[in-house]
């Protein structure tokens, strides 16, 4: 069983080390061979202006992302507690529904809404013609938008199945104390749900840091360039687009590793809060 | 034990079928149809479909028990999806590639040497020498020519006349047409002539026609010369003309929309691109398209126009000889003509026709720099960015310039 993990997860992982210290352009990928250059590729991109930009960018999309996402998927979770039954079960089907439509879907919805020419969100808010993929800014915040729309069903079921934990008796009494809604939340409702909290971030981070198809597709292949990439982005163009999978590779190591120390670093911090608490 | 027995039957019932599958199907391949695939872009399956289905008859009719399978390729991932498939084993064995696009792959060692078969492609003595060039690495033939097309104006004639406007000889007159048509017809989204924001083919024209460019080499080394004042000259004359005509998003691509959609609605007086365009403009106005060659800033003189076009190359890896066949049928005369009708230039000069529109409109071209890298640059939407930045006002001609040459320059002198 081990074997078959080790197998299926080990061997990827060992190749595109392998590949990372290799030289392998267009010329070696038709010859299937490649030409070992040891760490250069490494140092190429650490020292690359660009992916130290990107990492900048990324790491500020992820933190608006997974803020946003957390924020009000859990408000929707609370708001799903306090509403009756024929609010709430509309409300979970459509949570269910915006979670189950697949990403490249999403975003040809997005895409029509959002249209230069024909975009019912410009006719809605009246703007004329209005390029909501005018600056960088813009186009982050469109993709943003989408990715947190697509995100919040996941954290706002899996929070709400956490808050029927919460022992009602705690939070009558802290109410009877005279303690306010967010008195409430901050030493009743967010302790216990700590565990759940901590994994939906985690796995937020990592999906965040590392989103692809969103950015991609609706921003559009043909205007992706050195001032708008995310870090995926700008690893399909240096290993795809200009046909240099070792350099690819080498990017795909350090963002592995990028991840690693930021999902860390937040791990680490929330326990040390449980404990001081 | 009865268990065990049953399970023993089941896994021998389970290999015999297995065996006999295994044999059946080497048996059948042996005498099982075979099939080559073909890649050619989009272009081809809105504006040529049936020169592509009279290729395959013809390519059928020589290799009866072989079919054809003809997969349409979006330009901006064609080349991506290629390399997979390279890496794959699973390669087409035609490909369709841009000829600013060759060089890079020739360099690899992508394609099959089809020199020897040179004699056997219709017209090969009269090849369109620019576009020959692009198929040829080290003197040996890589790509065969397809067709080449150079960019004009397709306008409403109705639209022009009760505007009271002839054909316009300059920039300045176009230019003034345009204001004329936006006075009578203007409306929301309505564009006098329509160019997408971030359409370089169009912009990059303008630059040559000031006596600008984009790259030049220097005793082996590349340089941008976006920042030329000859250059600079180009990009302001293009960003004011945008400014008047067109009412398309500054940040669009010139595929997204395409412009004959924004036509095909009405919303366009006139479109700048290639000459097959008018194949699309919608049943309501094909009787009142007409076409006319892009005017320049010098009176009389066309704007230079993109020589775009396309090779046909057979990829290493690939069935040689049934590729080749394709090609032929393909590239014979009566499919160049049939090209040429569509509003092509056909791969050779003796097919040339003074009266057809391309052909003049390509008296005056420009191409982009023959570096290796200069896909690269492409892929890099280098020059996509820098019209976004200008046009938006984000950044001066000045400074959008700088940005883009200094990042054409060391795309350019990678090793």
């Amino acid at each position: 069983m081990v074997l078959t993990i080790g197998a299926i997860l080990g061997y990827p992982l060992y190749d595109l080390v392998r590949l990372s210290l290799q030289r392998y352009q267009l010329p070696e990928l038709i010859q299937h061979k490649g030409e070992w250059t040891g760490l250069s590729n490494f140092g190429s991109v650490l020292h690359d202006p660009v992916f130290w930009h990107t990492l900048e960018r990324t790491v500020v999309f992820t933190i608006v992302n997974v803020g946003l996402t957390m924020t009000l998927g859990t408000l929707t979770a609370l708001l799903l507690t306090r509403v009756s039954t024929w609010v709430r079960v509309p409300l979970s089907v459509a949570l269910v529904l915006a979670w189950s439509m697949p990403a490249v879907v999403a975003v040809q919805l997005w895409y029509w809404m959002t249209n230069f020419e024909n975009g019912i969100v410009n006719h809605i808010l009246g703007l004329g013609q209005h390029d909501w993929y005018a600056s960088t800014t813009s186009q982050l915040g469109m993709v943003t938008s989408l990715i947190v729309w697509g995100s919040i069903p996941f954290v706002t079921i899996t929070v709400y199945a956490g808050l029927a934990q919460v022992p009602r008796e705690l939070v009558e009494a802290a109410e009877t104390d005279g303690a306010g809604s967010l008195r409430i939340f901050r030493d009743v409702t967010f302790p216990v749900l700590k565990p759940i909290f901590l994994i939906l971030t985690s796995l937020s981070i990592i999906w965040d840091f590392g989103v692809f198809t969103q950015p991609f597709l609706l921003i559009g292949a043909a205007k992706q360039t050195t001032s708008n990439y995310l870090m995926a982005v700008y690893l399909f163009e240096e290993g795809y687009a200009r046909s240099d999978y070792g350099r690819g590779a080498a990017i795909s190591i350090l963002m592995l590793l990028i991840v690693a120390i930021l999902s860390f670093f937040y791990v680490r911090r929330m326990i040390r809060y449980g404990d001081v608490r | 034990m009865k268990r065990r027995k049953f399970v023993a039957v089941g896994l021998v019932a389970a290999v015999a079928a297995l065996a006999f599958a295994v044999a059946a199907s080497t048996v059948s391949g042996a005498t099982q149809a075979k099939s080559i695939t073909v890649w050619l872009q989009v272009d081809a399956q809105s504006g040529w479909p049936d020169v592509v289905s009279a290729a395959n008859q013809q390519f059928q009719a020589e290799h009866p028990g072989v079919s054809v399978n003809v997969q349409y390729q979006g330009w901006p991932t064609h080349l991506q999806k290629f390399d997979a498939t390279l890496a794959g084993g699973n390669m087409p064995d035609v490909i369709e590639m841009g000829n600013t696009e060759m060089t890079k792959y020739m360099a690899a060692g992508a394609f099959q040497d089809l020199t020897s078969l040179k004699g056997s492609f219709a017209n090969s003595g009269t090849w369109l020498a620019g576009l020959a060039a692009s198929g040829r690495y080290n003197g040996k033939l890589y790509g065969v020519p397809y067709y080449a097309g150079s960019r004009v104006v397709t306008y409403r004639t109705d639209l022009f006349k009760k505007a009271g406007i002839k054909t316009p000889t300059s920039l300045a007159q176009f230019a003034s047409a345009a204001g004329t048509l936006n006075k009578k017809f203007g409306k929301k989204g309505f564009s006098p002539v329509y160019i997408a924001g971030e359409d370089w083919y169009v912009a990059m024209g303008f630059v040559y026609d000031y006596g600008g460019s984009i790259a030049q080499q220097i005793s082996g080394k590349w340089k941008g010369t976006l920042t030329s004042k000859k250059s600079i000259a180009g990009l302001t004359a293009f960003k004011n003309f945008f400014q008047s005509a067109s009412r398309a998003s500054k940040t669009t691509i010139e595929t997204q929309p395409n412009p004959y959609d924004v036509y095909k609605q009405g919303l366009a007086a006139s479109m700048v691109g290639p000459a097959w365009f008018s194949c699309c403009v919608g049943d309501q106005y094909k009787s009142s398209t007409g076409q006319f060659v892009m005017p320049g800033h010098i009176k009389g003189q066309a704007m230079p126009g993109f020589l775009g076009g396309s090779d046909l190359a057979v990829p290493v890896g690939a069935d040689k000889t049934l590729g080749a066949d394709w090609i032929k049928a393909f590239t014979s005369n009566s499919a160049e003509k049939a090209l040429e009708v569509k509003g092509n230039i056909p791969n050779t000069t003796s097919l040339f026709d003074n009266s057809k529109i391309n052909e003049r409109a390509a008296a005056r071209s420009w191409f982009v720099p023959t570096a290796k890298h200069w896909v690269d640059v492409e892929n890099g939407n280098v020059l996509r960015t820098m019209l976004a930045e200008i046009l938006t006002g984000k950044q001066t001609v000045k400074q959008a310039a700088k940005f883009a040459s200094d990042n054409i320059t060391a795309t350019l002198n990678q090793s």
